[in-house]
């Protein structure tokens, strides 16, 4: 044997022993639980006072009930959850939830009106970003205590400070995001530390898991690796049809699939489109959908010269091929629509209204004429190093060449993007938002109200204050909208702002947000809507 | 000898210090704000603020500093912002993953990459050369993500003969307790024989394509160094008195290669220690690598400047301990 032979045969050896001892019988999921993949990297707490990224939202939503919900069909449209009914007063100033009797905390405890009380009181008192869901509706640290009370067991009395539409206040406040989650009022109080002389509200302790009334409960987290929940027993609705739920961190698009298509997962959550649209035609896959309430956009920096005209912002809504787009990069990824509010909220232009522009050089072109600008300009665009961002810049930036418009790119981390978002750093941005309730407000509020304009008022919750943009005449629309009781009238008064904020906002939106889930056949029943996954509906 | 060693002591606790300075300042100069990182970007001023004095912000530089580098010594790095958890704990998590995976790759990378560089030393210019030349280069230049996803399509799911992203199948997950971190370890300590081959099918892949990649860089540094020893006189005068080529190669030359090679795989196993983010991420693998480039990205300097320090441990750890070997295996450095 010569040495060659020898070198070789070492080397087949080795092989065989490092591949032969690990080969063996291919693991598919256990039968009682549901087995995800997603990217975990921006979880960072549990506790629904502070979530405020999609995928904690996502899982805090299948373990802490609110007081209604959404329903997943019409997400215009409440439905009770741990309350049961609702009463408003004749001057609309009260509002009163009455609990379902059957509430109960995984320990045993029956959830009354004082754990509801507490978890709001909570909410807004500990001050995360969150807690704006309630504030903007005139509840503030001072006054919760008289604002949110309890009345016996059974009722949670809310006052109002002012007669809002009740389906506005309910969709906004207690449906959305987290705001009414129960949490176990006295291992809350048990846990709760004191830091910097104040009360964390056992925030540190929710954090990794809330004890909640909903469906499962967290048992495992191990940041960056894997989350665990388990089924509740005393959950007061439908029995979850798994026992278990592991949501596994893998961040890689093409390890998703892999893995799903291997089976070694059930669900995939995080996938591109390239991996979505090979995986469309395997029959043990399917892919389901639904359009979120949120866009991809462009912003523009009124606190430049060139940019504070609306001419040359309009112009830009020319220069995008929403269609080409749509069937490519962003093919499960988002749908086109230019008004702010988005397809599915109440007050929303139907599909047609919302989305009348299209790729149009020439228009383009007469725009930035007719602003004074005809030889183009030349402006720096920021936008996320991830995902499809960089690609809709390209596309953005191809088509502006051709119009005489330079835009210099410059990619970055999201936590760089926002802050430059925040301190109004920038001449144009693309981004992202997401409504937190299904109704215009949620978007106009924020989008196109500016409260005050100024450098200092530091107002950056306000995107139409980052991009220095404020309309005295659209402030007092959007507020009188707000108060609208009439639903006639308000989806009327959405409408018209909606129109005008698409010509003449600062804003140029391209695409309402899709979330694909790609999901094994052998799955039954994986129900998604823009505001949740419900995991228990979910069976093997 | 007393007076050595506390000088050798002062002059890595002045290393590390400098080290977490130019960490801690140059951090301080990026452009990532951590307080949008906790408060969401949708939060108003005043919740910003309020975090903003809680992280210690408004302190001034030199103080935040000084209070960092005081719990650090309490072993307190503080809370991850971009985990919610504390830094010790995630640490204690993400950094035995990566000892698994970087103790696996460098197995490989010894055991086939010193061998195959002697052999292509001692018949240079002859097939074997040229395979270990080839497979040498391959390992440099290919790049780690795309071998990562060509590995799992061939060997997960083409073949199945190995594990899928992730350190366990999820049916094993949490089946042993964490004594070490380390799964291959912790399996067999509770003598879970399943969890273990499990766990063994999950690492051979990426501990492979991590390992040939060291074994790229030690058979090519062997290769160099043998045929730096086999051009010595003493090996031709070896020869002339009559020893066997295999005695002249293995205890002569090798022998005096063994000294600069211990400093090769050191410094190969700090690398690997350092965690390897583009492996780590196509394997799902939660290991130190991708802990700390998601610290980075999320302008988290308690996490970052944590890893920086252990990075800064381990480089000096191994330095020490491949001072330490010298002096065992030369007696010339004596």
């Amino acid at each position: 044997m010569t040495k060659l032979h020898r070198a070789a045969r070492l080397l087949a050896l080795s092989s065989t022993v490092l591949l032969g001892l690990g080969a063996g019988a291919k693991a598919a999921t256990p039968r009682d639980a549901l087995v995800m993949a997603w990217n975990l990297d921006a979880l960072i707490t549990f506790d629904p006072a502070q979530i405020g990224e999609v995928n904690g939202n996502d899982i805090v939503g299948n373990v802490c009930s609110s007081l209604v919900r959404f329903d997943p069909k019409d997400v215009s449209k409440i439905l009770p959850s741990a309350a049961e009914s609702w009463a408003v007063s004749q001057d609309g100033l009260t509002l009163t939830f009455t609990l379902r009797p059957d509430l109960k905390f995984p320990g045993g405890r029956t959830a009354t009106a004082a754990d509801v009380v507490w978890s709001m009181h909570r909410f807004v008192l500990l001050g995360f970003g969150n807690a704006a869901n309630l504030t903007q509706w005139g509840f503030t640290k001072e006054g919760i205590a008289e604002q949110i009370k309890a009345d016996g067991d059974r009722h949670v009395v809310i006052k109002l400070a002012k007669p809002y539409p009740v389906d506005l206040i309910l969709s906004a406040a207690f449906a959305n995001n987290d705001a009414s989650m129960i949490l176990d009022k006295e291992i809350g109080e048990k846990n709760a530390k004191v830091v910097d002389g104040k009360s964390d509200y056992a925030n540190a302790f929710f954090k990794t898991g809330p004890a909640c009334v909903g469906p499962y409960r967290v048992t495992k987290w191990d940041s960056n690796d894997v989350v665990i929940l388990e089924r509740n027993d005393n959950y007061w609705g439908d029995k979850p049809k798994t026992r278990r739920v592991i949501v596994r961190h893998v961040p890689e698009s093409g390890a998703e699939r892999l893995l799903l298509e291997q089976g070694d997962i059930d669900v995939a959550r995080l996938l591109k489109t390239e991996d979505l649209t090979a995986m469309a035609a395997n029959k043990d896959i399917n892919i389901v959908q639904t359009q979120m309430h949120g866009f991809t956009y462009l912003v523009f920096n009124g606190t430049d010269p060139i940019l504070s005209n609306p001419r040359v912002r309009e112009a830009f809504r020319y220069l995008i091929d929403y269609d080409a787009l749509g069937r490519t990069v962003l093919q499960y990824q988002g749908v086109p629509r230019a008004s702010l509010v988005p397809e599915g909220a109440f007050g929303a232009l139907d599909k047609k209204e919302g989305q009348p522009f299209s790729l149009d050089l020439a228009k383009a072109k007469a725009l930035i004429t007719e602003a004074g600008y005809p030889d183009g300009f030349t402006k720096k665009m920021i936008l996320s190093a991830n995902n499809i961002s960089p690609t809709i810049a390209q596309h953005v930036a191809s088509n502006a060449a051709k119009i005489g418009i330079k835009l210099e790119l410059e990619q970055m981390a999201d936590a760089q993007l926002f802050t430059r978002g925040r301190a109004r750093e920038f001449q144009v941005q693309l981004v992202g938002w997401g409504a937190g309730y299904p109704d215009a407000d949620s978007m106009i509020s924020r989008h196109a109200v500016n409260p005050d304009n100024r450098v200092e008022a530091k107002l950056a919750q306000y995107p139409s204050w980052r991009a220095a943009w404020q309309s005295a005449e659209i402030n007092e629309k959007a507020e009188a909208a707000r108060m609208e009781r009439d639903v006639g009238k308000r989806t009327a008064m959405y409408h018209e702002i909606q129109d005008y904020m698409m010509h003449n906002g600062p804003m140029a939106y391209m695409f309402q947000t899709v979330r694909a889930i790609a999901v094994r056949s052998s799955v039954k029943n994986f129900e998604i809507s823009p505001f949740g996954v419900d995991y228990g509906s979910a069976s093997k | 000898m007393l007076i050595a060693i506390l000088k050798r002591a002062g002059s890595i606790a002045a290393t590390l210090l400098g080290l977490l300075a130019l960490t801690f300042f140059m951090g301080r100069m990026l452009p990532v704000d951590p307080v949008v990182s906790i408060i969401g970007e949708q939060a108003d001023q005043a919740t910003y603020d309020m975090v903003f004095h809680q992280l210690g912000r408004d302190k001034p530089l030199i103080t935040q500093f000084y209070l960092f580098v005081r719990d650090m010594l309490h072993a307190d790095f503080g809370n991850a912002l971009f985990t919610g958890h504390r830094v010790a704990d995630d640490l204690a998590k993400v950094f035995p993953a990566t000892i698994e995976l970087a103790t696996f790759a460098i197995i490989i990378g010894v055991v086939v990459g010193v061998p195959l560089g002697m052999l292509a030393a001692v018949y240079r210019g002859s097939a074997i050369d040229h395979v270990a030349r080839v497979v040498g280069l391959l390992g440099y230049s290919s790049p780690t993500f795309w071998l990562g996803l060509m590995g799992l399509i061939i060997f997960y799911a083409a073949l199945g003969v190995v594990g899928g992203p992730g350190r366990l199948d999820v049916s094993y997950i949490d089946m042993v307790e964490p004594h070490t971190g380390l799964l291959l370890v912790d399996s067999l300590i509770d003598g879970e024989y399943e969890v273990f081959w499990n766990a063994w099918r999950h690492i051979v892949l990426p501990g492979t394509i991590l390992g040939y990649g060291s074994m790229a860089y030690i058979s090519r540094l062997t290769r160099s160094f043998m045929l730096e020893q086999l051009r010595q006189e003493y090996i031709i005068a070896a020869r002339a008195k009559g020893l066997s080529k295999m005695r002249v190669i293995w205890r002569h030359a090798f022998g005096n290669i063994a000294v600069q090679l211990v400093t090769v795989i050191a410094l190969a196993y700090a690398f690997l220690l350092e965690g390897a983010v583009l492996t780590e991420t196509v394997f799902a693998w939660p290991g130190f690598g991708r802990y700390l480039t998601s610290g980075l990205l999320a302008g988290d300097m308690n996490a970052v400047l944590a890893c920086v320090l252990i990075v800064g441990v381990i480089f000096i750890g191994l330095n020490l301990l491949a001072d330490i070997l010298y002096r065992v295996m030369d007696p010339r450095t004596k």
